[in-house]
């Protein structure tokens, strides 16, 4: 049956030697461990550091092509996210939480600091991506693409608002609580209906999971819509759910209330990052997963039941995506409407959180942040409107996104160039060492 | 038989990395015959011919075709030339008809765009006629059967007008039937005038149907002697070779109770034909039995369903009272049962993982090395210490990914993990596949150790010399049946030419 | 053939296709007994029809027939129940929402786009490359059609204006998984991603908040003389736009190239076993190049139709979707292009009568744009017999 290249002790090198007579349905598209390979391999933050500036590059090169200043726009996207406000120190105070004791701190917490507002607004959006980027890391990591974070994120915001708009009579916590339980449950149910398929039937995640998308989203059309069971009680015209009642709202800890400070969910968005790294590294399950992700077949020689973990992974994943959806409703949209869920992206922007950060905790985290700062920083309601209009801003994330995802996808092209490099620049006579061999 | 060679190869070396494949190779074809190239799994036949078609480039060396020295790049030229080659994996197209996979790539066309399928289909009927092969030109190729599906593969070298054939382990996937046809159509086509070469490990076939013989072992040309002078017994010792003798020191085995039964065991394989037909043996504590044979015999679907990896078709396998037969591979380990796989990287460790983590495979939901689902490094890693200090582990500590070793101290990690667990009954595949000699050496010495703890060793291998250093008792495995039981002190010529078929009235022709 | 003259039965009987085939009709047949023009109102006419249509489905099953026996069943069953719910509802209502002529021609106008990027897909697909950029390629050519119809005055430039940019967009997608041998579905999730920032960009950049203009060059439609006479027929094809018949002869066209052509032949050799198409010398990479390009060119033109054909103008991610509904035709149409076809129709259709229901019932019309995706999810698990993409569909190819 082996093919015999490399006479005895060729294994290392053995050049497939054809597909087998049967097409095998399950093998149709790349093993997504086959990458992930490459991607662990790649050597710490240089790949995806590079991808960014190679994409933040790319799209300076459109804005500069049509006539704006490139430098000037990302400086504006910058202050816009607000994580300027990092950069001024000074002597500030801060509220010890519970007491009525300020202590020294040194940045400017204050409610009136235009950049401390913008921060807020950044992360916000950190904690929704950090959550949809998990939906896709975890997944990833039992060899399965998860396209299907924006449909679990909208299942989570449609439970999220049921929940939230119901039961006036529940005290704050406890309905905190249900929302949030049940609304990651639907989510991870709805995944679960993906890793099932694929399971049972070897239908590929891919194609379920896109079609799971767009059900999800004509069920949220119609739930929201005029008529719908979950539109507004007052104004029949617009299709636009109730407000989440008080007692459901998270609470916010960081500025104002009433402008969209930074909700309570960010740290469970913390947490999650937490959760995921520890199931992964410190539980028998995340054994499980990242055995399966790697080499189904050792798996399943080591006693792994393959089919289950597909689904408690795609289950997992669909519960972080659900629970993204939410915390945005009970922690600053409070409603939902048709038109948002027909722009709605920040299910699908898991796919770019994912991978630039190479589907770990550190690098979801890190790449949460960049683009929940390039999605506010380029929003109408950040950005000065003279350096370049909020729509082009917007849209400018998008390419970069795009680009990050080709780049990512090219990494055969990115880790080319960045061995050139050390070709290039003789004066490093000590390449460092591989970073595999670091203990 | 003084015709010009059609075909020269001389001095063909090909190096893989730290592999010499082929060692200043040289071969010739003459017009009219049939040319058998024998060699063991490994031997260098399948790169050899890859060369001559065109799929690698050789490191050194000519080929010369009709006298005219040729390079080939690609398929494409060796084609121009008239070499056809019918691979061992067959390069057809499951769902398409057979005419379609005969000409695609030089179809006959209408107007000058349309695909001519009529015209094409005539031709194939034509040439299929010409050469009495049944084969209907519109069936799928996935609906007719392997034999058939060789004889597509013949037709596109004869259709592109072929007149030298190659042909790779042809028979590896027939039933004696089937290969009975496949060697008078081979006859009538050197009748024709073509030439032909036969690659084989299988010694009766080779004396059945080749004109001349050559023996490659190891890379390097050891023979070419025509079928007149040449003996089973004498291609057996040539093929084989008696250049390392790895004896192992051990004692006579004291064999115990039964520890594994297997009866009547029957699997299919990935193609759905019954790899293995009705195999019953036993393992007794104290013993290594060997299984012997040659690659592609039913030995890796055997050992899938005895470890629970493959559900057989039918028959029993129990061990120590545990009925097996159609438990899943954690219920396989739960019984005792030690497995060290035919493919390390493939199966027997993740690549990506570290050490660690692959020596706990089996265990990591069992105290102590996980408790409430929630792992415990430290004990996983205080283990893997103990075991790369035990098993002389070289080149990583418990945090090094297992792919960044070498063969030999991957395999010796399997060894470790597997030996370990104290099973009851061992399942070595191939244990020592690709691996040096110290390694080879390691290998052996913990079977034997594991013997005279009273475990039951399975040891199933390619490798002659380790069948015969190791096993108390040997099996001999040919076409998913058991063709005999011997002791460890039978020849090694009488192994072979069991093993290659030999010695059997129904299969020779 | 036969020499001894066997007697033939007189009615041989149906064979149980054949019933299966049947059934599908009779439930369709039973949901159309309570529409006009027909509008039985008695409940119990569909649900005769309907139950027949079951029989005959269970029939054709058990006889080993699956895919076309399930349909069958589903057939009967939906047929009973929009039958049944049918002669319960108000006579003007009905008559409103089924009235046939514009409701087939509406069919026609939102299949075209999902057919040419269905068809686009089958290149792609059957040369052994994933396609999820559809949509993407199809924004791309919706765009860039404005564009040109626009600057350049005339409509003709702007199809090729989208035809280019298509194919451009569909080149990256090429490159960066054919000879960067990238994940297929991270490229083409970019591709998406690309095309919404690139033409959103341009658009803002080039129109600005007043949108485009009003006067765009249009693609014609075809007013066949004469045929207005015809009942019916002469309503539903006498005016239809130019790229609703440029899809049909795209369909014809691109069904002769991939299963009567030597070309069509190597594509899919291509995507079935590349090695041995390789091993006959046709090359792998330049195979995938031209038909992952064809297929960004055809979904641009889906695209364009949207925008110069069938609009007039652009707005940002006006595709919204259409080229996964493709990606899905295709699926359900068992990448085939008259399954694809049909499969586009199908989900044509359940647009223009979610739209005429919208009326009447606006709310529960909506899920009705749900039913392409569930009918493909069904489609792609199995139960009525699977849809198989090409075997290599999906794989990098490594030469040796």
């Amino acid at each position: 049956m082996s093919s015999e290249p490399g006479g005895g002790g060729g294994d290392l090198q053995t050049p497939p030697t054809g597909e087998p007579l049967a097409a095998d349905s399950t093998a149709y598209a790349p093993s997504v461990a086959e990458r992930l390979e490459i991607y662990q391999r790649a050597g710490g933050i240089v790949t995806p550091v590079i991808t960014a500036v190679f994409a933040f590059f790319m799209g300076g090169m459109v804005v500069l092509a049509t006539g704006h200043n490139p430098w000037k726009v990302y400086q504006g996207i910058f202050t816009g996210s607000g994580l300027n406000w990092f950069f001024h120190v000074g002597h500030h105070s801060i509220t010890v939480p519970f007491t009525s004791h300020h202590v020294w701190f040194p940045w400017n917490t204050s409610i009136q600091s235009n950049a401390a507002y913008n921060l807020q607004q950044t992360l916000i959006l950190t904690t929704t991506l950090i959550l949809t980027g998990l939906a896709v890391a975890f997944a990833f990591r039992c060899g399965l693409f998860n396209i299907g974070g924006q449909g679990q994120y909208l299942i989570g915001v449609i439970t999220g608002i049921w929940i939230g708009t119901t039961f006036p009579h529940l005290a704050r916590g406890p309905h905190i609580l249900l929302a949030i339980a049940v609304a990651s449950a639907c989510g991870a149910a709805w995944a679960a209906i993906a890793g099932f398929l694929k399971a049972t039937t070897g239908a590929h995640e891919v194609i379920t999971t896109i079609m799971l998308n767009w059900i999800a989203y004509w069920i949220g059309s119609y739930l929201f819509g005029q008529g719908g069971p979950l539109q507004n009680s007052t104004n029949p015209s617009v299709p636009v759910s109730d407000s989440v009642v008080n007692s459901a709202k998270l609470p916010v800890f960081w500025g104002n209330a009433a402008l969209q400070g930074l909700h309570i969910g960010f740290f469970i968005a913390l947490g999650a990052l937490v959760a995921f790294w520890f199931v992964l590294n410190r539980t028998t399950l995340g054994y499980e997963v990242r055995a399966v992700g790697f080499n189904p077949e050792a798996a399943r020689y080591g006693g792994i039941s393959v089919a289950r973990n597909y689904i408690v992974a795609m289950a997992i994943a669909g519960g972080f995506a659900g629970l993204a959806g939410v915390l945005d409703m009970l922690g600053y949209q409070y409603r939902f409407g048709v038109l948002d869920v027909q722009t709605s992206q920040l299910g699908f922007i898991g796919i770019a959180v994912a991978l630039l950060g190479r589907n770990k905790a550190v690098g979801v985290a890190l790449s949460a942040l960049l683009f929940a700062s390039l999605l506010y920083g380029t929003s109408s309601r950040s950005i000065d409107q003279t350096v370049l209009k909020p729509e082009l801003a917007g849209n400018l994330t998008l390419m970069i996104q795009a680009l990050v995802l080709l780049f990512v996808g090219a990494d055969v092209l990115i880790m080319a160039l960045w061995q050139a490099r050390r070709r290039v620049l003789p004066r490093r006579l000590k390449p460092s060492p591989p970073a595999s061999e670091t203990a | 038989m003084e015709a010009a060679p059609v075909l020269e190869l001389r001095g063909i070396t090909k190096r893989f990395p730290g592999v010499l494949a082929n060692d200043h190779v040289d071969f010739d074809l003459r017009r009219g015959e049939v040319h058998a190239l024998l060699g063991e799994n490994g031997a260098g036949k399948s790169t050899l011919m890859n060369i001559l078609y065109g799929l690698y480039s050789a490191d050194e060396g000519e080929i010369v075709v009709n006298g005219k020295p040729v390079t080939f790049s690609s398929p494409h030229d060796a084609i121009a030339q008239g070499i056809g080659m019918v691979h061992q994996h067959f390069m057809l197209i499951p769902v398409m008809s057979v005419t379609e996979n005969i000409v695609l790539a030089t179809e006959p066309t209408k107007a000058g765009v349309f695909l001519d399928y009529a015209g094409a289909r005539k031709r194939v009927e034509e040439i299929s006629e010409r050469f009495g092969f049944a084969i209907a030109p519109d069936a799928r190729i996935q609906d007719i059967t392997v034999g058939q599906q060789q004889r597509v593969e013949i037709l596109k070298a004869l259709y592109r007008n072929a007149d030298i054939l190659i042909l790779d382990e042809p028979t590896a996937v027939l039933t004696p039937q089937e290969a009975t046809e496949l060697f008078a159509i081979l006859k009538d086509l050197v009748d024709e005038g073509m030439s032909i070469i036969f690659i084989s490990h299988k010694l009766n076939e080779v004396l059945d149907i080749a004109d001349r013989i050559t023996v490659l072992r190891r890379g390097k040309m050891i023979d070419t002697i025509p079928r007149e002078g040449a003996t089973e017994a004498g291609l057996a010792r040539s093929m084989v070779g008696r250049e390392v003798l790895l004896r192992v020191d051990k004692k006579p085995a004291s064999p115990g109770e039964t520890l594994m039964e297997v009866e009547d065991v029957r699997v299919v394989d990935d193609r759905g034909l019954e790899a293995v037909r009705g195999i019953s043996f036993h393992v007794r504590a104290g013993e290594i039995v060997g299984i012997a044979g040659v690659d592609g015999n039913g030995q890796t679907e055997l050992i899938d369903a005895l470890t629970g990896l493959r559900r057989p078709a039918g028959g029993r396998i129990v061990i120590e009272g545990h009925d097996l037969t159609n438990a899943n591979a954690d219920a396989h380990l739960e019984a005792g049962l030690g497995h060290i796989p035919e493919d390390r990287q493939r199966r027997g460790l993740v690549l990506e993982f570290s050490l660690a983590e692959n020596l706990v495979l089996h265990d990591y939901d069992k105290e102590p090395y996980s408790r409430f689902g929630t792992l415990s490094p430290r004990r996983i890693f205080d283990r893997a210490r103990k075991l790369l200090r035990d098993y002389d582990v070289r080149g990583g500590n418990p945090r090094t990914p297992a792919g960044a070793l070498s063969g030999g101290n991957q395999q010796k990690v399997v060894v470790a993990r597997e030996v370990s667990r104290n099973p009851r009954v061992l399942i070595a595949a191939q244990p020592t596949r690709g691996l040096d000699v110290g390694a080879i050496e390691f290998v052996h010495r913990q079977l034997v150790a594991e013997r005279d703890a009273g475990r039951g060793v399975l040891l199933v291998s390619l490798e002659l010399d380790e069948i015969l250093s190791l096993s108390d008792r040997i099996l001999v495995i040919y076409e998913g049946r058991i063709a005999g039981e011997y002791s460890p002190d039978v020849s090694e010529e009488e192994l072979g030419i069991a093993m290659t078929g030999g010695g059997r009235e129904e299969v020779a022709a | 053939m036969a020499v001894r003259a066997e007697p033939r039965p007189q009615w041989r009987g149906l064979t149980p296709r054949e019933t299966g085939v049947l059934g599908i009709l009779l439930g369709c047949f039973a949901f159309l007994l309570a529409l006009p023009p027909i509008s039985a109102r008695a409940p119990w006419w569909p649900a005769l029809a309907g139950l027949a249509a079951i029989g005959a489905g269970i029939w054709a099953l058990t006889s080993g027939v699956r895919r076309i026996g399930w349909f069958a069943i589903s057939a009967g069953i939906l047929g009973t129940v929009l039958g049944v719910l049918a002669t319960n509802t108000a006579a003007s209502k009905l008559d409103y929402v089924v009235s046939w002529t514009p409701l087939f021609t509406a069919m026609f106008a939102f299949a075209t786009p999902l057919t040419f990027a269905a068809i686009g897909g089958m290149f792609s697909e059957r040369s052994g490359v994933v396609n999820i950029g559809l949509e993407g390629m199809m924004l791309t050519g919706a765009f860039f059609a404005v564009l040109g119809a626009d600057k350049l005055g005339n409509w003709s430039l702007g199809l090729l204006c989208a035809v280019v940019a298509g194919g451009v967009a569909a080149l990256i997608h090429a490159f960066v998984s054919i000879h960067l041998r990238a994940d297929q579905i991270v490229s083409g999730t970019a591709i998406n991603f690309l095309a919404l920032g690139v033409t959103g960009y341009f658009f803002i950049q080039v129109y600005g908040d007043n949108g485009t203009p009003g006067s765009i060059s249009q693609v014609p439609n075809v007013n066949i003389p004469g045929i207005d006479r015809i009942q019916f027929i002469g309503d539903v094809f006498g005016h239809l736009n130019l790229m609703i018949w440029l899809m049909f002869a795209t369909l014809i066209v691109s069904y002769i190239v991939m299963f009567r052509t030597p070309l069509g032949l190597r594509i899919r050799s291509v995507g079935e076993h590349p090695r041995a198409a390789d091993t006959v010398g046709i090359s792998v990479y330049k195979t995938r190049y031209g038909a992952v390009i064809l297929s960004g060119m055809l979904s641009a033109l889906g695209g364009a139709y949207l925008s110069i054909g069938f609009l007039g103008s652009f707005n940002e991610n006006m595709t919204a979707g259409r080229g996964f509904i493709g990606l899905a035709a295709l699926i359900f149409g068992n990448w085939r292009p008259f399954g694809a076809f049909a499969a586009a129709l199908l989900f044509g259709f359940s647009t223009a009568l979610s739209f005429r229901l919208a009326d009447p019932w606006p709310s529960p019309s909506v899920l009705f744009q749900a039913l392409p995706y569930v009918l493909t999810l069904i489609a792609v698990v199995g139960v009525i017999g699977r849809s198989i993409p090409p075997a290599a569909s999906g794989r990098p190819y490594r030469k040796q």
